[in-house]
């Protein structure tokens, strides 16, 4: 028999059993429908995190000194990024010493983090420069009084575009408002957009004494370049702050490409954990099939006999009864991608995430949706298939 | 003479019951010519169910040899055995044994389903069968819409749709009133008359008579 008959005969079969069809189908409906709304929760995950991660600097490089001295002073200083910026591959470097100060404007005031810092702070950290100007070479070569603003510092101020220029006081001391930062949105522990940078001189000068500096953020000329300039920067860190052959390293130099490779094994271990969960549900749905399957071999046992003697072989009937499960773990695995995919779909708008699917995802629902059909109807399909015509005719 | 449709040489066949072998037939030996109408008549136990199975290639005998159309029956395999059902032989149940919740028009047109026939094909031969039965206004009715003698009939038209060689009728009228069964004896009986083979299946001795030869079981053997 052809396909297009064996559909026939399976479709006209659901059509007088619709209820039955259809409380069947839902157990494959669910299951599907859950392996594609998790995956996709997984991926969406994935896509947020690398997002974030990503938003942070591309190709960046963090150094930061393993230990504090009591008087807040560190092991890295303001020479060590002079000489980091002469190593081959290293594109920009932006040393940071960060205080955290109150900062007045008009009637307001919030208390926030000043980051004293290079011009080269937004290449390395992925800013861009909202409204105003960036911190200036010149500003940071004079310890000049300007600031530039996150978004959300702006915000608590009530600044805006036309209050660039005008004063505010940081830790009671006027500086002038060179610009705002164009705001990242947040993720993540800190709000990147609640800050203040200033001239890591002009912090020096009014808050924070020494040379030492918090961090010292490098953006490496191409991501190829990574390994091998960041075992350049600790040989000359290393050599500089003369460590002895067997001591450890007193810095750390925290790659941004690794964070990203955790997070994407994390978040891939979670979506295969989901899944996997998930498709329990889909083969509980296929049990039902066969179950269903199953009853329905025992109630159609003397349509079997009459096929059989009226000239049906075994394979004949083992194929329509192999399409009719195939048909229903086929049409509830498409419907099943459907409700799954509108799930993924609201979860992503509720928490705001991209709506991430994969077609590769979608496929493999639906095949195994046919493998379900194909696992559990056979054993049905055989047990009809075998059936005696003679036992089969005379069956009540 | 020609060879005989069905040619039956010293068939036995036997079920075994635990330890204990009962022979529901026991040498039989018989030949039926092709466009013949013949009964085989037989009380209950007397082995006219298995010689029908026998017959219509539904068992094989244990012992002996059995010819239908040529073809060895007892050394054929399952799917050869439905092949040669489907082609040679339809059978009209005492049951009418329809397809549930079917039309009359697909249940006629499902042996040719097995014979490969496109479904154009198949939908004009079932619905010109069923108009040689007189029910050309039922096509679309489902078996529980219809009349005993009606299933009946559709039954016949479904027996018919291939035209088979061989008509095989097991008890047509055990289960209709007298009126429809003589209308289906009058049926079988006009297929002879267009030269078709019918064996017909009873217990009846009333109904074997409207058959030009009657073959007589008993225990299993055929009695004079």
């Amino acid at each position: 028999m052809s396909l297009p008959e064996l559909l026939r005969l399976a479709l006209s079969r659901l059509r007088t059993n619709r209820l039955r069809a259809a409380l069947t189908m839902l157990g494959v409906i669910i299951g599907v429908a859950s392996v594609v709304a998790l995956v996709g929760v997984g991926q969406g995950t994935t896509s947020n995190i690398t997002t974030a991660l990503s938003s942070l600097g591309t190709n960046l490089l963090t150094i930061s000194p393993t230990s504090t001295s009591s008087d807040g002073s560190t092991t890295l200083t303001l020479d060590d990024a002079e000489a980091i910026a002469a190593l081959p591959g290293v594109a920009d470097v932006a040393p940071e010493v960060s205080t955290s100060q109150n900062v007045t404007a008009g009637g307001e005031t919030t208390t926030t983090t000043i980051i004293g810092t290079t011009s080269a702070y937004p290449i390395v950290r992925a800013y861009r420069v909202w409204q105003g100007s960036a911190l200036t070479d010149v500003a940071v070569d004079h310890g000049l009084r300007v600031a530039v603003l996150g978004k959300t510092t702006a915000d608590d101020l009530k600044l805006s575009a036309s209050d660039i220029g005008s004063q505010i006081r940081i830790g009671g001391i006027d500086f002038t408002l060179a610009g705002i930062l164009q705001p990242k949105g947040g993720a993540g522990f800190q709000n990147p957009d609640d800050q203040v940078l200033v001239p890591v001189s002009t912090v020096q000068k009014y808050f924070v004494g020494g040379d030492s500096v918090r961090t010292i953020g490098v953006s490496v000329a191409t991501a190829g370049e990574m390994a091998t300039t960041n075992a350049r920067i600790s040989a000359l860190l290393r050599q500089r702050h003369d460590l002895a052959a067997t001591a450890d390293d007193d810095f750390q130099v925290f790659d941004q490409t690794q964070l990203l490779a955790a997070a994407s094994t994390i978040t891939g271990t979670l979506t295969l954990l989901l899944g996997g969960i998930a498709s329990i549900s889909l083969v509980v749905g296929g049990i039902g099939i066969m179950n269903i399957m199953l009853v329905s071999v025992r109630e159609r046992t003397r349509e079997i006999g009459i096929r059989k003697a009226i000239g049906a072989r075994g394979s004949d009937i083992l194929a329509q009864f192999l399409v009719e499960a195939l048909t229903l773990s086929l049409l509830g695995g498409l419907l099943g991608v459907a409700l799954g995919l509108g799930i993924s779909a609201l979860i992503a708008r509720v928490a705001g995430w991209t709506f991430a699917f994969t077609p590769t995802t979608l496929a493999a629902a639906v095949i195994s949706s046919l493998l379900v059909g194909v696992v559990f109807g056979v054993w049905p399909a055989r047990q009809a298939a075998r059936l005696d015509p003679i036992a089969a005719l005379r069956y009540e | 003479m020609s060879a005989p449709l069905i040619a039956l040489e010293r068939v036995s066949r036997v079920y075994r019951m635990g330890e204990v072998e009962v022979p529901a037939l026991d040498d039989v030996s018989l030949d039926i010519g092709t466009g013949e109408f013949v009964a085989i008549v037989g009380p209950s136990g007397s082995g006219k169910s298995t010689m029908m199975n026998i017959l219509g290639c539904l068992d094989r005998p244990t012992h002996g040899a059995y010819h239908l159309a040529g073809s060895a029956v007892a050394e054929l395999d399952d799917d050869a055995l439905a092949r040669l059902r489907s082609r040679t032989i339809g059978f009209v149940f005492q049951s009418y044994n329809l397809l549930p919740r079917t039309s009359a028009l697909d249940n006629v047109a499902t042996p040719l389903l097995y014979q490969g026939v496109g479904r154009g094909e198949r939908m004009r031969r079932a619905r010109a069968a069923l108009e040689r039965l007189g029910l050309g206004d039922r096509v679309s009715h489902e078996p529980s819409e219809l009349s005993g003698g009606q299933q009946q009939r559709v039954a016949i038209a479904r027996a018919l749709v291939t035209e088979p060689a061989l008509v095989l009728a097991d008890e047509p009228t055990g289960n209709l009133d007298s009126h429809a069964g003589a209308e289906v004896m009058a049926v079988l009986r006009d297929l002879h008359d267009q030269g078709r083979t019918v064996v017909l299946i009873t217990h009846d001795t009333d109904v074997a008579a409207s058959a030009d030869r009657q073959i007589h079981l008993r225990d299993g053997r055929v009695a004079a």
